[in-house]
């Protein structure tokens, strides 16, 4: 039976290759055939998990990279998705008939919800977690079921958990992990960290007691340094943790040693500290780290630049309310004058709730160096609104074709910022490099 | 006379799971555009208030574990609800806000606590954690102004035995999965699982709400004594959700 459902699941992949197509659909007819298809595998080397809301997936191709240079043979879902049978398709591709993994490192960047089908099934060795923040509620439940999904499976684990000190709803899975052993990661104290945070915010009560949680300071919306009055649950002490943070020149310092984050912002330093932090669980030398930083792709619209003819354009995915804030702190760093372009979906994939653009602090756009702000998208309308009882005094456009909307923002002397929902970034993207010819 | 809208925001920092903030900056910028003065005041745990001083309290959704967190506060500030109720303050609730005010609520766990118990309503937990999740329309009829509601509905909880319906359920699920009806309204408390949030697409709405409000100073204030305001985009944001659900849109 399970070599017939890792034949099958081989098979349609190489039938769907040759008809270009791929994707998760192998993997869904293993399954069919054995549910427990992965239980049957046989692995060699380290299996690294990557889960959190934001960052998993630049933190999960950092990490891919650093197995690489670091002399591992490495499979990874990179090009795949990240859900259950996506992952099954990764990796029974890559093994043979017989069942066995041809690699001898393994790392998958893991949907949230789906820990609860991988983490039991193959034997782990670490498990990367970013952070918690409210995304696409309406498809995730409310945060608090979505952690308890992972909790659930956490009492037999025993393998590393690798874990972001300074989310509080992090830190807690370790209080379900009495076999695990855990790495923390954090960012100390630095120009950034606030005193108070206007973000919507998860971190609120202490998950051990529910007395409301105290923070010395906050890095950006709930993440921070904090501790509990009542019980005394608080920031552990970071194994890894970045200092000397520069947000200008994406730079830190660790263990005295400056780096440069390849990626903008406060939330993408946290990516940094994890890939840190594994490298010193593997032992694995620093110098492979810095090789990836130095390496590291630009995703795309992950603040993905275009020049051409003088012109600047900027990309950018928004997605929920803490990865849309740090993406309004990047722009309003930006003094220039600028036109605005934001494309609203409520696709699946997208969230079919909307209002989230309300937990968005918008109003960082609306700044005099903001000339005009043109949105469009299946929302448009509701972005507009946003705009509007935000207090945008400037022009807001509404345009529904994208190729329209996007090209009236370029103009000379102008620099134009992008920001799209998941189901508009290609459109978008497509409609960039289509105004810029 | 110069009105004013002073709102007390119940639980704003641990109840605002769904861009709740959004209705406030609504009531502020029709009242502000009108000369009407806005003043918001916020109510965490522990925080004294008095909330007859206010002529609207509002108090929005959080998750299961966060509701659980308020309820001895809350309790402890039924005898202060009922007295400003009872002096005219208007109260907006949205999803976890109006089911506090119902006899009990039952969370996804199946936990119960109790409510203020000032209605005979209640809410038990959606069976195998089923949740209503989508689009909604609805149709209301708020003291004679028909008007139809459009938001965004995402709650395990099945409120019933509700006397009082906001409206009449055009397209989505409401109260519960089954019932055809929405919310509550009594002419005291408008309770609604409606965000999106509530009130940017539904201008008639936050009108009312702002004239109820107002009533507690004034009686004599009518709704038609709020200065018209348009904008270009409510209609439009509205008409994308007519179309694509397929109710037709009133006159």
């Amino acid at each position: 039976m399970r070599t017939l459902a890792i034949l099958a699941t081989k098979l349609s992949a190489h039938i769907l290759h040759l008809f270009h197509r791929g994707g998760s659909l192998p993997g869904t007819i293993g399954l069919k055939i054995d549910s427990d298809i992965l239980k049957g595998l046989r692995f060699e080397g380290p299996i690294i998990l990557v889960t959190g809301t934001n960052g998993k997936t630049s933190t999960a191709n950092m990490i891919t990279d650093l197995m690489s240079y670091s002399g591992y043979k490495v499979i990874s879902n990179r090009k795949g998705d990240n859900l259950r049978p996506g992952i099954v398709t990764t990796i029974v591709t890559n093994s043979t008939i017989l069942g066995k993994v041809k690699a001898n490192a393994l790392v998958l960047e893991v949907d949230e919800l789906n820990i609860r089908h991988i983490l039991p099934n193959i034997p782990v060795s670490a498990l990367v977690v970013t952070n918690f923040f409210r995304d696409q509620l309406d498809r995730a439940m409310e945060m608090e079921r979505l952690i308890s999904t992972i909790e659930s499976v956490l009492p037999n684990y025993d393998g590393e958990l690798i874990l972001n000190a300074n989310d509080p709803n992090v830190v807690r899975l370790s209080l379900k992990a009495p076999k695990a052993h855990v790495t923390y990661y954090g960012i100390e104290e630095n120009d950034y960290s606030s005193a108070n945070t206007k973000e919507a915010s998860e971190g609120k009560f202490c998950p051990k007691c529910n007395e409301r949680l105290v923070y010395d300071y906050y890095q950006y919306s709930h993440i921070g340094k904090f501790h509990c009055p009542n019980c005394g649950y608080a920031t552990p002490k970071a194994v890894v943790s970045l200092e000397n943070i520069d947000l200008i020149n994406q730079t830190f310092t660790n263990e005295g040693i400056k780096y440069k984050n390849p990626y903008e912002g406060m939330y993408s330093m946290y990516n940094a500290a994890a890939v840190m932090a594994l490298a010193k669980y593997y032992h694995i030398d620093y110098s492979y780290v810095q090789k990836v930083f130095e390496s590291a792709p630009q995703p795309k619209g992950r603040n993905e630049k275009f020049n051409i003819n003088n012109q600047t354009c900027v990309l950018n995915l928004i997605k929920n309310p803490t990865g849309a804030n740090e993406v309004m702190k990047v722009i309003e760093m930006d003094p220039s004058d600028k036109n605005i372009c934001i494309v609203l979906n409520d696709n699946d994939q997208d969230g079919t709730d909307i209002s989230w653009i309300y937990d968005t602090f918008f109003e960082k756009l609306m700044k005099e160096s903001t000339k005009k702000i043109v949105c469009s998208g299946l929302r448009a309308n509701d972005m507009a609104l946003r705009l509007y009882y935000g207090g945008f005094n400037g022009n807001i456009v509404i345009e529904t074709d994208l190729d329209a909307a996007v090209k009236s923002c370029m103009e000379k002397k102008i620099v134009t910022y992008c920001i799209a929902t998941y189901t508009a970034l290609l459109p978008t993207r497509n409609a960039i490099l289509k105004g810029m010819k | 006379m110069k009105h004013s809208l002073r709102v007390c925001w119940l639980y704003h920092d641990i109840m605002d799971l769904y861009g709740d903030k959004g209705n406030m900056m609504v009531l502020k910028k029709r009242c502000e555009d009108r000369d009407i003065d806005f003043v918001l005041d916020t109510c965490g745990i522990g925080e004294k208030k008095n909330l007859c001083d206010y002529n609207l309290i509002f108090l929005g959704g959080g998750d299961d574990k966060t509701q659980f967190s308020l309820i001895p506060d809350l309790l402890s500030r039924k005898e202060n609800i009922k007295q400003a109720m009872d002096e005219n303050t208007f109260i907006l609730l949205i999803c976890g806000g109006y089911q506090l005010f119902g006899q009990y609520y039952t969370a996804s766990d199946n936990q119960k606590i109790d409510g203020l118990k000032f209605y005979d309503y209640y809410t038990d937990t959606g069976a195998d954690r089923t949740r209503c999740v989508g689009n909604i329309i609805i149709e209301a009829d708020l003291d004679g102004i028909k008007t139809q509601i459009v938001g965004f509905e995402n709650h395990g909880g099945q409120t019933k035995n509700v006397s009082k319906p906001l409206g009449k359920v055009l397209s989505g699920y409401g109260n519960t999965f089954e019932s055809g009806y929405e919310g509550f309204y009594d002419g005291k408390i408008l309770g609604t699982y409606l965000h999106g949030p509530l009130l940017p697409k539904n201008p008639v709405v936050a009108d009312f709400v702002i004239t109820k409000a107002l009533q507690k100073d004034d009686p004599e204030f009518k709704f038609e004594d709020l200065k018209p305001l348009e904008n270009p985009f409510d209609e439009a944001a509205r008409d994308v959700l007519f179309k694509r659900l397929n109710v037709e849109k009133a006159r």
